[in-house]
């Protein structure tokens, strides 16, 4: 992450927190090389029970960032600080967890418990990717605009192509107000992480066509060398001049176009950002509530078991 | 037709003249209540339909026989219309008054039409409204011609042509743009008379096509024609119709003021606010002509009643105790050996000589406003830096100022007449040095407001004022060790100018011949390199520039320019160099100013910050003291920045994160930027925009709802919301979904008044901002522009 005078979450206070993390796991690390059960390393023994212990506080203080975060008012630390420490106490989680076990692994509710814990960090880790790339990205596709004013614009570049299109016959107005209902702004789930199919070119083409059209009528018309009466070249002419007119107002029509379907480029590149931003979440917070159910079941089974 | 001969003649029948007359009428005396128009109180008659109309002061009693609390427009208008009837009040209805002539005892009121009266007394209670403009030309009067707007909803799928330019004639047609077709004439070609959030509200309607302007055009004839109503208007291509169903002209008001001189009553000055001066029994310099209500400077309803009261009893030859001595009595109940109010108001503004040229009603009402305060010895008063704007004027005792903040025993004394805390006034920055009560010591604590008004109003304190306030800063900021004699040179050559936003003080290659000590405002200093402007330093109000040039010699090495707009006060760099020969210790002052500076702009010039720093003082950075700044590069769009302000602020958030411009990845929503002199608080009628004693401007309980600071701010961050005390439960959204913490808006389904709501930099929270303090990333803070720039030059 880019340095900004603002400071971001990772390097709150000198890094606090990846200290105190690093700290965490090398004491983990020199007690779990110390220690030497009779049994062999396992969540038994006495460290074995330290390192269960400060792994399920862990997790309990991990997951209690969704409340902190909503409290608005309260004035425990900042929720940058809160969050700087989740991260870094959470991947120290690791080495914590993954010493607890003594390395005994097997088809059980305990693993079951550490696996959804990995899958929760390794959800959160990719969200440390993506909010260090994204915003740059949103802000570099979203320039000085946003969101809000680029959807008006669309819109309103909508009126403005029916409008112009009015007068241009019911080919034109079939093909502009078909254009205006088939664009496509953001979508279901995979439209937005994949980005909806980009505006088609049927418009602009057929546009294209009728301009083509419309100008060689006009152009091929005035010099027919078969039209031999004043009166018939001066019908001639007006209509020439209509069929330029209709060629130049199809010619801004596709300009009108081509800019909305640029703005809607850039809207939908928006949402794609902002869910590819997003979505992480929603497999880290449910993890996260699979986990504390897994830690529960965990839990009560290691004492009734006992 | 009135004719005839009476005690009393009250012009005006507001609710001063009213209340006057209902006295009049109560005892028994021979009166007769001159009215233009076929109603009473024609300012209040024309209020919007069921507004609601306030009782202010709270604290000061009704004094009058007709009845006043505060309510709805009709209820106060029925109570009036009932009261003087009963009463029997001699009312002249459609009696306009044209001129007032003759002496006390005998004076002749000539009306319009020609009929006169003759009056012993008259009392004049005409306020400043003055006469509605009219249109100028044939048809003005046509019953589809208007001028007032009183529910724009009234009117549906008409064409209608709004007359004029100013605010009110903006505020009716956007109103009215919603369902009619709607034509804005303006004779000129701008609306530079609008405040800034109409003049871009009329800006956008047009562009947006909602409604039309027809710029440097005049209406030359409005006529019903066979063909239906008509407005013929001169355009500069030549005349043209336009076919309407209605014209609305809002052309302002005619000042009463030539008339009231016509009547030989004097004004104390040219300023088109002042009003004349009276006595304490509200008599004019014309003996035996009375002014009463918001002539004589007293714009509230209740005063101007309790005025109508009173002004009765004393042309009976009665004394009365004015309403307001119960309030004066509670303002000097901190020095209890004064039991004479009227002797110690004396005592007062003869003790301290700004307070001199008042009336003593003006006095009056200036203590009211302010507040006495006898402070222990030693207690401060105000600390170095504290956002305070208050004015102070010792009455008896003295007051020691801290000179120098590294050592607190270096002291200036001030003693009995001075006055302290105008720095702060007139900057708009924090207070310059502590201050702490010396023996004895009496003080007059003015609120910002009053004092404001009073310099306005009375051109005498504002000149005494500007020159202790000149010479303060000039010794403060160059000479502080030097006695006041060695400066008068420099004193008498300084001059105060004003530049507006973006105005040249100096530019680059100039012959340095002045230095700047700005004195409101702030100004950015550039240099062209490779031929383009680059902003090196942010001034702020309190500094100066242009000391460069002098020191050296040398043309001007830089432009300066007004960030936003500005007064400098100009000293001349002859008497300058001057004193800098004479004295050493000035000399070695300014260039160490000089070298600091040097070395800064070195640094400038190696991490360029230019184009951001230009995109800030765009922003407002120039008259801020503190802005939101959002990092987009860190900013993960979750909006908890919004979210915290709306929870912690009674459901309605006072920041819109996606709004606002962005310059790189640097993004100012749209959130207060706490102004120097913020620009909503110029025109709040109750006066609840406040500083706090941290800096932050806010907006206490007693806003009306009016909408003036939302439309004042140029920076678009006023919402008139309606706050909630109700929070959602997080618990209960976390287990059960519902409404959640910070997305709650049940404003929808409340029914009462909106008011203003806007950033408070979360003042009464413990830890600060809670939009910095919620967001999860470091994306947002908040910074003053020194500390703005500071960091984005990567100096910290």
């Amino acid at each position: 992450m880019a340095q900004t005078p603002h400071g971001s979450f990772l390097r709150h206070r000198g890094y606090r927190y990846l200290k105190l993390g690093s700290l965490l796991c090398i004491i983990c690390i020199l007690a779990y090389w110390a220690h030497d059960p009779a049994d062999g390393p396992n969540g038994g023994s006495w460290l074995g029970y330290t390192l269960g212990t400060i792994g399920a506080l862990l997790i309990g203080w991990l997951a209690w960032l969704g409340v902190r975060k909503r409290r608005y008012g309260s004035t425990m630390g900042t929720v940058k600080g809160w969050l700087s420490a989740h991260v870094y106490l959470g991947l120290a989680l690791i080495t914590v967890a993954t010493l607890h076990t003594g390395f005994q692994f097997g088809w059980n509710i305990h693993t079951a418990a550490y696996v959804l814990m990995l899958m929760v960090i390794l959800s959160g880790v990719f969200g440390i990717g993506v909010y260090a790339r994204m915003p740059t990205l949103i802000t570099e596709n979203m320039g000085t605009s946003d969101r809000e004013t680029l959807i008006d614009e669309i819109l309103d570049i909508n009126q403005q192509a029916l409008k112009l299109a009015d007068p241009l016959g019911p080919e034109v107005h079939r093909i502009i107000s078909r254009s205006t209902e088939r664009m496509r702004l953001g979508g279901g789930l995979w439209a937005q992480l994949f980005g909806p199919l980009p505006p088609g070119r049927r418009a602009i083409d057929e546009l294209r066509k009728i301009v083509a059209d419309e100008e060689s009528a006009a152009s091929a018309k005035v010099f027919d060398p078969q039209s031999s009466t004043v009166m018939f070249m001066a019908g001639e002419l007006s209509q020439a001049k209509k069929r330029g007119e209709i060629a130049e107002k199809s010619r801004q029509l596709m300009e009108l176009i081509g800019r909305r379907n640029a703005l809607i480029v850039r809207v939908n590149r928006d949402i794609q950002l902002h869910a590819q931003m997003q979505i992480w979440l929603y497999f880290h917070v449910p993890l996260t509530v699979a986990l504390l159910a897994a830690l529960a079941a965990h839990v009560i089974s290691v004492f009734l078991y006992w | 037709m009135v004719q005839g001969s009476f005690k009393i003649a009250i012009v005006g029948s507001g609710p001063a003249g009213l209340s006057a007359a209902a006295r009049a009428a109560e005892l028994g005396i021979s009166h007769v209540l001159l009215e233009a128009e076929s109603w009473l109180s024609n300012t209040i008659y024309r209020y919007q339909k069921g507004k609601h109309v306030m009782a202010e002061p709270d604290v000061l009693p009704l004094r009058s026989p007709l009845t006043f609390t505060a309510g709805k427009r009709e209820a106060i208008l029925e109570a009036w219309n009932s009261g003087t009837a009963a009463l029997g009040v001699n009312i002249a209805h459609r009696a306009r008054v044209s001129a007032i002539g003759g002496q006390k005892g005998a004076f002749t009121i000539t009306l319009d039409g020609g009929d006169t009266l003759q009056a012993e007394a008259v009392v004049l209670g005409i306020g400043l409204q003055g006469n509605l403009r009219k249109l100028g030309c044939p048809g003005e009067d046509l019953d589809w011609v208007q001028y007032q707007l009183d529910d724009p909803d009234e009117y549906k799928g008409e064409t209608i042509v709004i007359v004029g330019a100013g605010d009110a004639a903006i505020e009716n047609a956007i109103a009215l743009a919603d369902n009619n077709k709607v034509y804005i004439l303006n004779r000129r070609d701008e609306f530079d008379r609008a405040k800034p959030g109409n003049l871009s509200g009329i800006l956008k309607a047009i562009e947006d096509g909602k409604l039309t302007c027809l710029y440097n055009t005049k209406p030359v004839a409005a006529e019903d024609s066979p063909g239906g109503k008509r407005l013929r208007v001169a355009t500069n291509d030549g005349e043209t119709e336009l076919a309407v169903d209605r014209i609305i002209a809002r052309l302002g008001a005619t000042p009463p003021r030539a008339f009231v001189e016509s009547t030989g009553i004097q004004f104390p000055s040219k300023d088109p606010n002042s009003v004349p001066a009276v006595s304490a029994q509200y008599e004019s310099n014309v003996p035996g002509l009375y002014i009463i209500g918001a002539l004589a400077g007293f714009p509230l309803i209740k005063q101007a009643m309790n005025q109508g009261y009173e002004v009765v009893e004393f042309i009976e030859g009665r004394t009365v105790e004015p309403a307001d001595t119960p309030l004066l009595r509670d303002k000097f109940a901190v020095l209890p050996d004064i039991t004479d109010i009227e002797e110690a108001l004396a005592t007062m503004q003869r003790r301290v000589p700004i307070l001199k040229p008042l009336t003593p009603l003006q006095m009056r009402e200036f203590m009211i406003d302010s507040d006495i305060r006898a402070p222990a010895d030693g207690e401060i008063i105000f600390q170095l830096n504290d956002y305070t704007d208050t004015f102070y004027s010792v009455v008896s005792g003295t007051v020691e100022i801290e000179v120098d903040p590294a050592d607190p025993s270096k002291r200036f004394t001030l003693g009995k007449g001075e006055f302290f805390g105008e720095m702060s006034l007139i900057s708009g920055r924090r207070r310059s040095a502590t201050v702490r009560a010396g023996n004895q010591c009496v003080l007059i604590e003015t609120p910002r407001r009053s004092m404001n008004k009073l310099i306005n109003s009375v051109a005498a304190v504002k000149r005494v004022i500007d020159e202790v306030f000149l010479r303060r800063i000039i010794q403060g900021k160059i000479a502080p060790t030097l006695p006041p004699e060695e400066i008068a040179d420099l004193v008498s050559s300084a001059e105060v100018r004003q530049y507006r936003p973006g105005e040249l003080l100096f530019s680059e290659g100039d012959a340095g011949d002045a230095l700047h000590l700005i004195r409101k405002g702030s100004v950015t200093v550039s240099r062209e390199i490779g031929g383009k402007d680059v902003v090196l330093a942010y001034v702020p109000a309190g500094q100066y520039v242009g000391e460069m040039a002098l020191v050296s010699d040398l043309p001007r090495s830089a432009t300066a320019r007004a960030a936003v707009a500005t007064e400098t006060i100009r000293l001349d760099g002859v008497a300058f160099k001057e004193l800098m020969m004479r004295r050493t210790q000035v000399r070695d002052r300014v260039q160490e100013v000089y070298r600091s500076r040097v070395a800064q702009n070195a640094v400038a010039q190696a991490r360029p910050m230019g184009d951001v720093l230009e995109f800030m003082m765009s922003q407002g950075l120039g008259e801020a003291t503190d802005v939101l700044l959002i990092d987009e590069s860190l900013c993960v769009r979750c909006d908890q920045c919004e979210k915290a302000c709306s929870d912690t602020h009674g459901n309605v958030s006072r920041l819109k994160r996606e709004a606002g411009p962005t310059f790189a990845n640097l993004h100012v929503p749209t959130s207060c930027r706490h102004c120097e002199h913020p620009h909503c608080m110029k025109d709040c009628p109750p006066d609840a925009i406040k500083r706090a004693p941290n800096g932050e401007v806010h907006i206490t309980d007693a806003c009306i709802g009016c909408g003036n600071c939302e439309r004042n701010c140029p920076y678009g961050v006023i919402q008139m919301g309606i706050q909630s005390k109700t929070k959602p439960s997080l618990w209960r959204w976390m287990l059960f979904g519902g409404d959640e913490p910070g997305r709650y808006h049940p404003a929808k389904k409340d029914k009462s008044a909106k008011k203003a709501t806007k950033c408070d930099m979360c003042k009464d929270l413990d830890g600060g901002p809670a939009c910095v303090r919620a967001c999860p990333t470091g994306a947002a803070m908040r910074a003053s522009p020194e500390q703005f720039v500071k960091l984005y030059r990567g100096g910290r």
